[in-house]
């Protein structure tokens, strides 16, 4: 095993019934990289981080976590998922609560932190996405950009060690996802961990250090993040991106 | 009318005594049974198979049989068994097992009625599963469940009559006994109906303001 990676799959494998998802999948993740991971729906991309946050259990191959074997079913996985926040596509933030307690949340009722400090934290991590003024709000009053950025700033006061960005944007209108990209590459700069699944491929091409593409729950390629999405040199991620940058051309 | 209203001056006191006796059984079963359910509830959506399929098999069993015969077999069975009860303890014991069924059904259906989404953002941030319970599935579920637990609540008060079988003196029984007693049916029934009236119409005015007051503010 690679020791100096803190995120580790070897030859994962996952299945949902009859669908195999992933065929023996690896990655490795360096602390401070930032990975993007592209490919079409249903190549398993959205599983790969759901299996590392242990959201999902697989069958074949190991994953690690700052050597931690992920296994959702032990003790283990609580301080794994403290460590390794997530932001979903959907954003899931809790209703019943305002934002400023979506954020505190967790490090007051997981961590045990004290509430005022946890809720001084929780305001510098609001002004530092943008919505200071939004704390007494409820998440159904916020657009879904806004949404999205408390969602990050919940996994944020974690203090995670890495966090995995499930299609962030692609639940939003495409006016608000600007707002959420520029706060995802503000944590790149700040040299945040981050695996993002995504379709913006633009995004990836500026903030990523590396882009794998994925297809068929496998890699098919991956390389910096610049060289592989100007010249892709597998057949079918070339087909991919080609469909990505230019959807309205046909065949 | 003048003659109903001097019966009711005399029977209205010993009918009081019947109220006492229907509310008790009331609240008495009422706590047994929402506790009961909440327990079938947590069981039938704990993911271990072994759990919700008791759960599931308890709950279908107490659904399969009349509340008078559970009432029966609690009052008459079991001290064969050695284990004795008062008719009032077997009232409160079978109508809060009969009703823990309903109960439960109710409540589980508030539980997965909660975005998964949301469950899974709270594993993520490290919760256990009664902690996601209690700070995210349960307080939202409160909301939805409370308007069928109502009226849950006046379905049982009107079933607490059915311990007049397992001879608890309570409303329905006491109005029984005068009627037999005086022939004053008219009297005594319109006064037994319109005391069971006095007990759920302020229950269901309970419901309408939780109702209210649970949908204002968030969502």
């Amino acid at each position: 095993m690679d020791q100096t990676a803190m995120i580790h799959l070897q030859d994962v494998h996952k299945s949902f019934g009859s669908n195999h998802v992933l065929r023996g999948f690896s990655m490795a993740i360096t602390k401070g990289e930032i990975v993007c991971i592209i490919g079409p729906s249903g190549s398993g991309k959205s599983t790969v981080l759901r299996c590392i946050n242990g959201l999902e259990s697989y069958e074949g191959g190991s994953i690690h976590v700052n050597g931690t074997l992920v296994d959702n079913k032990a003790k283990s996985i609580v301080a794994i998922r403290q460590n390794v926040s997530m932001v979903f596509q959907r954003f899931n933030l809790f209703p019943h609560r305002s934002v400023l307690d979506n954020v505190t949340e967790g490090p007051v009722f997981v961590k045990g932190e004290d509430a005022a400090s946890a809720q001084k934290r929780g305001r510098e991590l609001l002004a530092r996405v943008g919505l200071s003024d939004k704390e007494n709000a409820f998440p159904r009053e916020l657009s879904g950009g806004q949404q999205q950025r408390v969602a990050i700033a919940r996994a944020l006061a974690m203090e995670p060690q890495a966090i995995l960005f499930d299609e962030p944007t692609s639940a939003l209108d495409p006016e608000l996802v600007g707002e959420v990209l520029s706060v995802m590459r503000d944590l790149a700069r700040e040299g945040m961990t981050m695996i993002i699944v995504t379709h913006e491929i633009a995004f990836a091409r500026e903030v990523a250090d590396r882009v794998i593409f994925m297809d068929q729950g496998v890699i098919v390629e991956q390389g910096p993040a610049r060289e592989t999405l100007a010249h892709p040199s597998h057949p079918r991620t070339q087909d991919f991106l080609r469909r990505v940058t230019h959807p309205i051309e046909t065949d | 009318m003048q003659k109903f209203l001097a019966d009711a001056a005399e029977f209205i006191p010993i009918l009081f005594q019947g109220v006492v006796l229907t509310i008790g059984l009331t609240i008495g079963s009422l706590v047994i049974s929402t506790l009961l359910g909440l327990v079938w509830a947590l069981m039938r959506v704990s993911g271990v198979w072994a759990l919700s399929g008791t759960a599931k098999l308890f709950v279908n069993f107490i659904r399969g049989i009349p509340i008078i015969v559970q009432l029966f077999y609690i009052y008459f069975v079991l001290p064969d068994l050695g284990i004795t009860l008062t008719a009032m303890q077997a009232a409160i014991i079978g109508l809060g097992i009969a009703y823990s069924a309903y109960h439960s059904e109710n409540f589980r259906a508030g539980i997965e009625a909660i975005d998964h989404g949301q469950i899974e953002a709270a594993q993520s941030i490290g919760m256990g599963w009664w902690m996601v319970m209690r700070r995210v599935i349960l307080p939202q579920a409160i909301r939805i469940v409370l308007p069928p637990y109502g009226n849950i609540m006046i379905m049982m008060l009107k079933d607490s009559s059915q311990a007049s079988t397992i001879t608890v003196a309570e409303l329905a029984m006491q109005g029984k006994l005068i009627a037999s007693s005086t022939f004053k049916n008219t009297s005594v029934f319109t006064l037994v109906a319109l005391m069971y009236l006095c007990m759920s119409l302020p229950l269901m005015a309970l419901v309408t303001y939780l109702e209210k007051r649970f949908s204002s503010g968030q969502r």
